[in-house]
C-alpha cells in the first residue's frame, strides 16, 4: 500500500490538493515551489524509509497533508530568503562592476564576470578572527548587531516581489516595512554606545541625528501614495498603479525626494554619515570584526533593497509594466523579474549617486532635511489632495 | 586666469546635478564602449622606455674592475668581489645587494667604460635576502641597448668661459692623479692597484742605502681616473686633480 | 582640575598615527564638545629617520637622490634645493638649457603632486570618483617623469650644475600632447567638485585663517595664497629660469579651505602655461648646448640657503659645510612641518566632519615633516 502512495504522492500531488490546508488564499509561488521540493524531499525519504521497514508509520506520517503542509512553510521561507540574498549579492556585483567603470576602473573580476568575489569575501570574513573587545557592554554589543542585521534580512524577505511571491498579504504591508526600517538607527545608536569606542559613539550619535532628518519627509511622501492608491496593502498599491497611471508621472517631485529620503535611510554615500571612514574609521562599526563587519555589509545591501523596492512599490508600479500591444505574457509569467529588474535599476541610481557625490555633513543634512526635503515633500502631498479632490485620479 | 575667472560660481541651484550627469556621461560614452584605463598587471604590461632606471646591469667583459661604481653607490648596496671571468682568471667584478639598492642610476652614469648599465627590469621579488644578492653574472642584462648606458656629458666651467660648448667631457676624461714628490716612499702600491695598469714605475735615482727610487708615471690615456691609486697610497702623495 | 575634567562633558579624540584621514604617521588629538571642536593638538615625529644627521656622511653627490625621498610626491623639488643650495656655495650659474629643463621637470612634479593631493580630498570627503580620475590624470605626468629622468616617483633628475640628462627623443611632443589632455580632463574633474553643491559646501566656512594667523605661524605656499599674501618665490625671488616665465600667482582674500583648494587648481593651470612657455625657449636653444657643468667634489668653507616653491609652501634648505666632501650640517625648513602647527588654530569650532577637509587643504607629507 505505502509503495503505490509514495510514488503517487512524489508523482501526483501537487498544489491544487494543498488549498485547504494552505494559509493562503490565493495562488502563493514560493509555497508551490516549496511544496514540490518536499514532494521530491519527503517522499525521496519516506520511499528510502519504507524501504527498510514496510509499510511504517514514519512514511505514513510525512507524506501526510499537515506535515506536508508544515513543512512547505518552512521550505518556502527559504526560497524567499534564499531568493532575495542572491539578488542581494547580485546587487552588490552590480555596484561594484558600475561603480567601477564609473570610476575608469574594471570592478571586480573574480569568476563570472566578478560575481564570485561576493562569495569569496563572505568567505574571507568568515575565516577571521572573532576579535571582541574586553571593555564592552557585552549584552548590547551582541543583541544590537544580531538586530540591526536580523531587522534587515527580515524586511528584506517581508517585500513581495510579485502577488504570488508574498509571505503575508498584510493590509497595513507598507506601514510595516516602515516601522521596522526605522528601527535601525536605535539599534546603531545602541550598538554604537556598547562598544566603549569614540568613534563608534559618534557614529551611533550621528545615525540617530540623520533619521530625524530624513524619516520624516519619507512619511509625509507615503501618505501621497496610500492617499493615492487608498490602501495601505503593497498589492492594491500596484494593482492601482496598474490600473490607472504610475505615481511617479504625477508624484514626479515625490520620486526624487523619496530616492534622497531611501539613499539616507540605507545609510550608503552621500549619507553614510555614521560610518564616514574618512574621519570616523568605521564609524559604528568599529569594534565589529571579522564576520561581524561581514554580517553588517551584507545587512547594508539587504536593506538598500529594501529601500529601493519601496520605491518601486510607491512609485514606479511594483511588478506592473505598461503593455506594449498584445498579451502581457512577461507579466503573467515573470512579474518578480520585472520587479527586480526595477529594483536593480533604482539601485542603479543610488550607485551612480555614490559615484558623483561627496559625503554630506551632519549640519548639511539636518538643513537638506528640514529646508528641502520637508518642503518638497509637503507639496507632493499638496498635489495628491488636489488630485483627489479634484477627482482627476 | 583660466579656472579662477570662471570661478566660484554663484550658486544657481543645479546642485548636484552636473556631477551626477558627468559621471552618467563618462560611464556611457567613456569605459561602457572603450575599455577602462586599468591595466592588468601580470597579464599586461606598460611600455617602459630605454632609459627606465630599473635594476643595474653589468656587461661583464666591459669591466675593468676599477671600483667607482662601489664608491659612487649612496646606499653602499655594490660591493667588488672576486669571480673567475671567460678564461678561468679571478678578476673583481661588482655585485649588487638589491635589497638595499635605491635604483639612482649613478652607477651607470659614472661608469668610465659603460660596462654597468641601467636596465628595464622591475619585476624583481625573490624568496629570501640572500637571492636579492646579484652577483656579476646574474647582473647581465641582454637587451642592453644604448639608452641604458648612461653617459655624463659634463662641460667644463672654463670652457663655457671662454664660449667652447660643444666639448662634452666627463670627470675621467679629464681628471688625472698627480704626484707630490716628497711625500712619496716608492712602494708602488698605486702601480698595483691600478685596474688599467696606467701606472708604471720608474727608477730616478737611488737612495742612500743603494735601493732604486721609484715614481710612478702615469699614462693620462689610459687612466680612467678612478682614484684607486690615490685612496691606496699610504702617504697620501698622491691626489686627483680636477680640472674644473 | 581632575575632577573638572571628569565632570566635563567634553572628550579628547585620537586620530591617528594609523586614521584614514592623516594620510601618514601623524596624530591629531581632538576635544570634542558633541560633534564641536574646542581644542586640537597636533603630534607629529612618528616617521623620523634621521635624514639630516645622515646627510652628514655622504658626498654631496649621494644626497641627491636621498633628498629625492624626503617627499614622495614632491621629489623634485627637493632635489632641485638640495643643487641649488650647493650651487649657491659654489657660485656658479647653470647653463641655459639646464635652467629650463628644471623648470620642466619642476612643473610636472608641481602638477603631479597637486594631483595626488586632488586625489586625497576626493577620499577625504567621501568620494572615490575623484581620487581615481585625479590618479588616472597624475600617470600621464608620471609616464612624462619616466620618459625625462627614468622613474616615477624618485627622479634623481637635477644635479649639482645642471640636469642628469637632456631631453630624450619625442619628449618635447608627448609633454605638449599630456599638457593639452590634461587641461581638458581638470575640467572634468572640476565638474565632480566645483559644480556639485554638497563639494563646495563641504569645502566653504571652515578652516578660516588670516594674514595675521599666516605671519604668527609661518605658513607658506598656497595655504598662504588662499588667504591673501601675495606672495610666490617663483615670481617675487625667481629661480633657475623662473624670471623669464609669464604667469599668474593665483591669490585669494577669504582664507578657509575653499579658497586653498581653488588656489591649488588655478596653480595646476598656470604650471601647464610655464611648461609652454618653457618648451617654448627649449626649442630656440640649440640641442647640444651644455646642459650640465662639472664641478668640483668639495664645497668651500661657509654657510649657505637657498629656498623654492614647493607645491607645499616654502622649501628651504642651510648648509654649513667645512670644505670637505660633505656638508657639516644640512637643515631642512620643511613647509608642511610649519603649516600642520597651525591646525590647532584651524580647526577650533568646526565639526569633526571637517578635519579631513581641513587637513587635506594642508597636503600632508610626513616625509617631509618628519625627514
Amino acid at each position: 500500500m505505502a509503495y503505490e502512495s509514495i510514488t503517487n504522492f512524489i508523482v501526483n500531488r501537487g498544489y491544487e490538493d494543498l488549498i485547504a490546508m494552505s494559509p493562503y488564499e490565493v495562488y502563493n509561488l514560493p509555497y508551490d515551489i516549496a511544496v514540490k521540493i518536499w514532494e521530491s524531499l519527503g517522499g525521496l525519504i519516506a520511499w528510502l524509509i519504507n524501504l527498510i521497514f514496510p509499510n511504517n508509520g514514519v512514511s505514513q506520517w510525512l507524506i501526510s497533508d499537515p506535515v506536508t503542509n508544515g513543512f512547505a512553510i518552512i521550505l518556502m521561507v527559504i526560497v524567499i530568503f534564499a531568493v532575495s540574498f542572491v539578488f542581494c549579492l547580485l546587487m552588490l556585483w552590480e555596484e561594484r562592476k558600475v561603480l567601477g567603470r564609473m570610476m575608469d576602473r574594471r570592478g571586480t573580476m573574480v569568476g563570472l564576470k566578478g560575481f564570485l568575489q561576493c562569495l569569496g569575501d563572505g568567505l574571507k570574513t568568515f575565516m577571521k578572527e572573532n576579535v571582541v573587545p574586553k571593555a564592552i557592554d557585552k549584552k548590547i554589543y551582541w543583541w544590537g548587531l544580531s538586530l540591526v542585521i536580523g531587522t534587515s534580512v527580515l524586511l528584506a524577505c517581508m517585500v513581495p516581489l510579485s502577488n504570488r511571491w508574498f509571505i503575508v498579504d498584510y493590509q497595513a504591508g507598507l506601514l510595516i516595512i516602515f516601522a521596522l526600517f526605522a528601527l535601525a538607527p536605535f539599534l546603531i545608536l545602541c550598538a554604537g554606545w556598547a562598544q566603549n569606542n569614540k568613534y563608534s559613539l559618534i557614529g551611533g550619535l550621528r545615525a540617530a541625528e540623520l533619521m530625524i532628518s530624513y524619516e520624516i519627509p519619507m512619511l509625509i511622501l507615503l501618505a501621497g501614495t496610500v492617499l493615492m492608491a487608498g490602501s495601505f496593502n503593497i498589492n492594491d498599491i500596484v494593482a492601482y498603479q496598474e490600473e490607472h497611471i504610475w505615481f511617479v508621472i504625477p508624484q514626479i517631485i515625490g520620486f526624487f525626494t523619496c530616492i534622497v529620503c531611501a539613499v539616507a535611510e540605507s545609510e550608503r554615500v552621500p549619507f553614510d554619515l555614521s560610518e564616514a571612514e574618512a574621519e570616523l574609521v568605521e564609524g559604528w562599526q568599529t569594534e565589529y570584526a571579522g564576520m561581524k563587519w561581514g554580517l553588517i555589509m551584507l545587512g547594508d545591501y539587504f536593506r538598500g533593497y529594501v529601500a529601493c523596492a519601496l520605491v518601486v512599490f510607491m512609485y514606479l508600479g511594483g511588478w506592473s509594466l505598461p503593455v506594449i500591444g498584445g498579451e502581457d505574457w512577461y507579466l503573467q509569467y515573470f512579474p518578480e523579474i520585472v520587479f527586480l529588474l526595477k529594483v536593480a535599476l533604482v539601485f542603479f541610481i543610488f550607485v551612480l549617486a555614490r559615484a558623483a557625490l561627496p559625503r554630506v555633513r551632519t549640519d548639511q543634512i539636518l538643513n537638506v532635511g528640514w529646508k528641502a526635503l520637508m518642503p518638497l515633500s509637503v507639496i507632493n502631498l499638496a498635489i495628491v489632495i488636489l488630485l483627489k479632490v479634484t477627482g482627476v485620479m | 586666469m583660466k579656472y579662477l575667472d570662471k570661478y566660484p560660481k554663484k550658486f544657481k541651484g543645479t546642485g548636484v546635478i552636473a556631477p551626477l550627469g558627468k559621471v552618467l556621461r563618462h560611464f556611457f560614452t567613456k569605459t561602457v564602449p572603450h575599455r577602462p584605463v586599468t591595466i592588468l598587471y601580470p597579464y599586461e604590461k606598460e611600455w617602459v622606455p630605454d632609459n627606465y632606471r630599473g635594476r643595474p646591469g653589468l656587461r661583464f667583459d666591459r669591466c675593468l674592475g676599477c671600483g667607482i661604481c662601489e664608491r659612487v653607490c649612496p646606499t653602499t648596496c655594490i660591493e667588488l668581489v672576486d669571480v673567475a671571468d671567460d678564461e678561468g682568471k679571478m678578476v673583481k667584478r661588482p655585485q649588487v645587494n638589491l635589497g638595499r639598492c635605491m635604483m639612482c642610476g649613478y652607477c651607470a652614469e659614472y661608469c668610465p667604460v659603460d660596462a654597468m648599465t641601467t636596465t628595464t627590469d622591475y619585476e624583481l621579488a625573490e624568496f629570501t635576502r640572500q637571492d636579492l644578492i646579484y652577483d656579476p653574472r646574474r647582473l647581465n642584462f641582454e637587451y642592453t641597448t644604448d639608452m641604458m648606458e648612461v653617459h655624463i656629458e659634463e662641460h667644463l666651467m672654463s670652457n663655457i668661459a671662454k664660449g667652447i660648448t660643444d666639448q662634452p667631457t666627463a670627470f675621467y676624461k679629464t681628471d688625472r692623479p698627480v704626484l707630490e714628490d716628497s711625500k712619496c716612499i716608492s712602494c708602488s702600491k698605486c702601480a698595483k692597484v691600478c685596474p688599467v695598469n696606467a701606472i708604471e714605475m720608474i727608477v730616478v735615482g737611488q737612495n742612500d742605502k743603494g735601493k732604486d727610487i721609484k715614481r710612478p708615471k702615469i699614462d693620462d690615456k689610459v687612466c680612467i681616473s678612478c682614484a684607486n691609486c690615490v685612496i691606496d697610497c699610504p702617504k697620501d702623495a698622491l691626489k686627483m686633480n680636477e680640472v674644473l | 582640575m581632575a575632577e573638572e575634567k571628569m565632570n566635563s562633558d567634553k572628550m579628547w579624540v585620537t586620530m591617528g598615527p594609523q586614521h584614514p584621514f592623516s594620510h601618514g604617521l601623524w596624530t591629531l588629538r581632538v576635544e570634542v564638545d558633541g560633534e564641536i571642536i574646542t581644542d586640537a593638538e597636533p603630534e607629529v615625529g612618528y616617521l623620523h629617520r634621521g635624514w639630516e644627521k645622515e646627510c652628514e656622511n655622504r658626498t654631496y653627490n649621494k644626497i641627491i637622490p636621498m633628498a629625492d625621498r624626503l617627499c614622495y610626491s614632491a621629489s623634485m623639488t627637493w632635489s632641485h634645493l638640495f643643487c641649488k643650495v650647493a650651487e649657491e656655495a659654489l657660485d656658479i650659474e647653470v647653463p641655459e638649457r639646464a635652467q629650463y629643463l628644471r623648470v620642466v621637470a619642476d612643473e610636472i612634479c608641481r602638477i603631479q603632486s597637486h594631483l595626488m593631493w586632488l586625489a586625497a580630498v576626493g577620499t577625504d570627503v567621501g568620494n572615490l570618483t575623484i581620487f581615481l580620475w585625479a590618479l588616472r590624470e597624475r600617470e600621464f605626468m608620471l609616464d612624462l617623469n619616466v620618459r625625462l629622468c627614468g622613474q616615477r616617483l624618485t627622479t634623481n633628475y637635477p644635479r649639482i650644475g645642471g640636469v642628469r640628462n637632456d631631453m630624450p627623443y619625442y619628449f618635447e611632443r608627448d609633454c605638449m600632447r599630456a599638457i593639452e589632455r590634461f587641461e581638458k580632463s581638470l575640467w572634468d574633474i572640476i565638474r565632480l567638485t566645483d559644480d556639485s553643491s554638497i563639494f563646495v559646501g563641504r569645502m566653504k566656512g571652515i578652516g578660516y585663517i588670516t594674514r595675521k594667523d599666516v605671519a604668527n605661524y609661518g605658513i607658506t605656499g598656497p595655504a598662504m595664497r588662499g588667504c591673501g599674501v601675495d606672495y610666490d618665490i617663483r615670481r617675487d625671488d625667481p629661480y633657475d629660469a623662473y624670471g623669464e616665465m609669464e604667469f599668474e600667482v593665483p591669490v585669494l582674500k577669504e582664507g578657509d579651505a575653499y579658497s586653498r583648494y581653488m588656489v591649488r587648481i588655478e596653480e595646476m593651470f598656470q604650471s601647464c602655461e610655464i611648461i609652454r612657455q618653457a618648451m617654448k625657449k627649449l626649442e630656440s636653444i640649440p640641442k647640444n648646448a651644455p646642459y650640465r657643468l662639472k664641478v668640483p667634489k668639495c664645497i668651500p668653507e661657509g654657510t649657505h640657503m637657498a629656498r623654492i616653491e614647493d607645491p607645499r609652501g616654502e622649501g628651504l634648505m642651510y648648509l654649513v659645510s667645512d670644505g670637505t666632501e660633505s656638508p657639516y650640517r644640512l637643515k631642512v625648513r620643511s613647509p608642511v612641518f610649519v603649516n600642520v602647527s597651525a591646525s590647532k588654530h584651524m580647526v577650533q569650532g568646526v565639526r569633526i566632519a571637517d578635519i579631513p577637509a581641513i587637513m587635506a587643504m594642508i597636503d600632508m607629507c610626513l616625509g617631509e615633516t618628519d625627514r
